[in-house]
């Protein structure tokens, strides 16, 4: 797949867009995810992930969010059932499940998804599947889990070339900025301690992020995004809470009119 | 309900009964794979390794990740045995078991060696909650077998279940309790001594399987009647012969290698409690304490109440028998034999 600027761009704004529709009838959410990883979910789902023959895991399941939107716009899912995110009884819980759809496996316990993407990887390796990706949306305060790093040292080890690690470093966690809780820095320089390609960029540019996926690998590979979960909406606040974004109503109204305005561009 | 035969004490021990069963097993499942976590030899599968290298992966000391990989791996149609001692598969990743492999229900064995007290390395190394753990999560089937012929003929029995199992074995060297005819069921506690009906059903799993036939020897010299029952599978529970014991005997007594909380004693309570079936009850086992490190693992046993001479004193107490207790003398074997404490 050829990564179209314009096209990964405009998709990067629908994701924005679903997740603003998704959260406003709580008036609350995970809408800092989609907003800090919307260029990752459109660079996979439009211009990397093949249905049917790749795997995504996406290991902060509150990110579910942002893999519902790209599906809703790359077909994958019906658009109508967006609707349904986070209501009583619904299949799109708010944090994913193992019922969540889109993604293969989505992790509501931080840190545990890239043990399952390496599994993947290894599964593919030992049942003679070469050509399966396995693509596993991470975020800078997993790193903080100890286990992030036992599967960093155990693919790195196996040399995992299959598969690639976006990671959001949205410097965005429940009690603040992640580097006000734990330094995680050098971030680049510890996945390639641990025997991984690292790559450092920008995270809302997502040809950027496209091109990157589009490399070939001899070992496993992490793209580090660097985002903001305010990204995209400027009629946010200036502080608002980026785990946990507050959306009344003529915030929503606003998000949705700046959101339409640049589709439309 | 038959009768389960069963050799005397002083028990022929073996080694690596599990090791063996598990190659045997992979040779016609090529969806087995083996997962090791840095405990290769002590869980006997360095006899996987050699036989099946291509499915034998090393996690090093990461049971965490281990857990995450083996339940990928069930996702992709593998059937992971995943190994190393009861308290680092259980304790230390309880919550990648319960999030990659019970609630997806996937079919990952996890096993857990050197249970209870057997381990001489102090409360770090000692599997006294494992049971309790793995049988409070949804899904999970818990095992805690007595033998080396159960231990063998369990490997090839859970291949088969659905859902994810907790597997807990005995390390080293394994009495064989039951004899080469005998058959384990996932699905029936079974009865190893004559007749149901007595003044105490002795309900027992695992190491104290042995223990709980050498205190019916003891008591049946002393005119007390025990019905010993060996149960192997913790969860789900055969309550069934559990109810039936219990109610055709006066006290119940329950024995296992294990806190007394959550694991053989409080399933078998509670399924007293439910069926409404009045019986006094005496629960044997750690009771509610850690452990400590000690040079053997008979001194822990003696220490915290998991000897024949324990049992024989409950059940005596239990029953208000009147005088002193038989004393309970387990034969002593040669170095290469099993008997209980």
């Amino acid at each position: 797949m050829q990564p179209d600027s314009p096209g990964l761009r405009r998709l990067a704004t629908a994701i924005r867009l679903r997740a603003v529709r998704m959260v406003a009838p709580q008036g609350f959410g995970y809408l800092g995810q989609a907003l800090s990883a919307a260029e990752q979910y459109a660079a996979v789902y439009g211009a990397a992930y093949r249905p049917g023959t790749d795997r995504v895991v996406c290991s902060p399941g509150h990110y579910v969010i942002a893999a519902y939107a790209a599906a809703a716009e790359t077909g994958l899912i019906d658009e109508a059932a967006l609707a349904s995110y986070g209501q009583n009884g619904s299949a799109l819980e708010a944090i994913g499940t193992e019922r969540s759809p889109v993604p293969d496996y989505t992790c509501g316990s931080l840190g545990q998804g890239l043990s399952a993407a390496a599994g993947f990887a290894v599964a593919d390796r030992l049942q003679g599947r070469p050509e399966v990706r396995t693509f596993a949306f991470l975020s800078d305060g997993e790193l903080q889990e100890g286990q992030v790093w036992e599967a960093a040292m155990f693919a790195g080890h196996y040399a995992l070339d299959r598969l690639t690690v976006l990671l959001d470093a949205n410097n965005s966690q429940v009690d603040g900025p992640v580097d006000s809780i734990t330094t995680i820095e050098p971030v680049a320089a510890k996945w390639r301690a641990f025997g991984w390609d690292a790559a450092d960029l920008d995270g809302h540019d997502v040809a950027a992020i496209a091109t990157e996926l589009g490399m070939a690998a001899t070992r496993p590979r992490v793209l580090i995004c660097r985002t903001s979960t305010r990204h995209g909406l400027s009629c946010l606040p200036p502080d608002a809470d980026g785990h946990f974004i507050k959306l009344p109503a003529d915030l929503a109204e606003a998000a949705i009119a700046e959101l339409t305005a640049e589709l439309a561009r | 309900m038959e009768r389960q035969r069963v050799l005397s004490p002083p028990y022929r021990t073996v080694v690596k009964p599990y090791g063996q069963a598990l190659v045997e097993l992979a040779r016609h499942r090529p969806e087995i794979v083996c997962l090791t976590g840095d405990l290769t030899r002590q869980c006997e599968i360095d006899l996987f390794q050699a036989e099946f290298p291509d499915r034998f992966i090393h996690a090093g000391m990461a049971e965490a990740n281990m857990i995450g990989v083996a339940g990928a791996l069930a996702r992709q149609g593998l059937m992971p045995f995943v190994h190393s001692f009861g308290v680092f598969t259980t304790r230390r990743p309880l919550d990648q078991i319960v999030n990659a492999v019970a609630y997806p229900r996937l079919p990952v064995r996890i096993v857990g060696f050197m249970p209870g007290i057997s381990s001489p390395g102090g409360p770090s190394h000692q599997a006294i909650e494992d049971l309790a753990l793995m049988r409070a999560l949804p899904n999970m089937t818990v095992i805690d077998v007595a033998d080396a012929t159960e231990t063998a003929q369990a490997v090839a029995a859970i291949a088969d279940i659905p859902g994810p199992v907790y597997l807990r074995l005995k390390r080293g060297e394994i009495p064989v309790i039951f004899p080469d005819d005998h058959r384990i069921s996932l699905d029936r506690a079974q009865l190893l001594t004559d007749a149901l009906e007595s003044d105490v059903a002795l309900l027992a799993s695992g190491m104290m399987v042995a223990p709980a036939l050498a205190t019916a020897t003891t008591l049946n010299a002393s005119g007390v009647a025990v019905t010993v029952v060996n149960v192997p599978v913790i969860k789900p529970l055969d309550t069934t012969t559990v109810l039936a014991a219990a109610g055709a005997s006066q006290v119940v007594i329950t024995a296992e290698n294990h806190s007394i909380i959550g694991g053989l004693g409080s399933a078998v309570a509670e399924t007293l409690a439910e069926a409404g079936l009045g019986r006094p009850l005496r629960r044997i086992g750690l009771q509610d304490t850690f452990a400590e490190g000690a040079l053997t693992a008979q001194y822990l046993f003696a220490k915290y109440g998991l000897t024949v001479q324990h049992l024989v004193d409950t059940a005596w107490s239990a029953l208000d028998c009147p005088g002193t207790p038989p004393s309970a003398h387990p034969p002593a074997g040669r170095a290469d034999e099993y008997s209980p404490v």
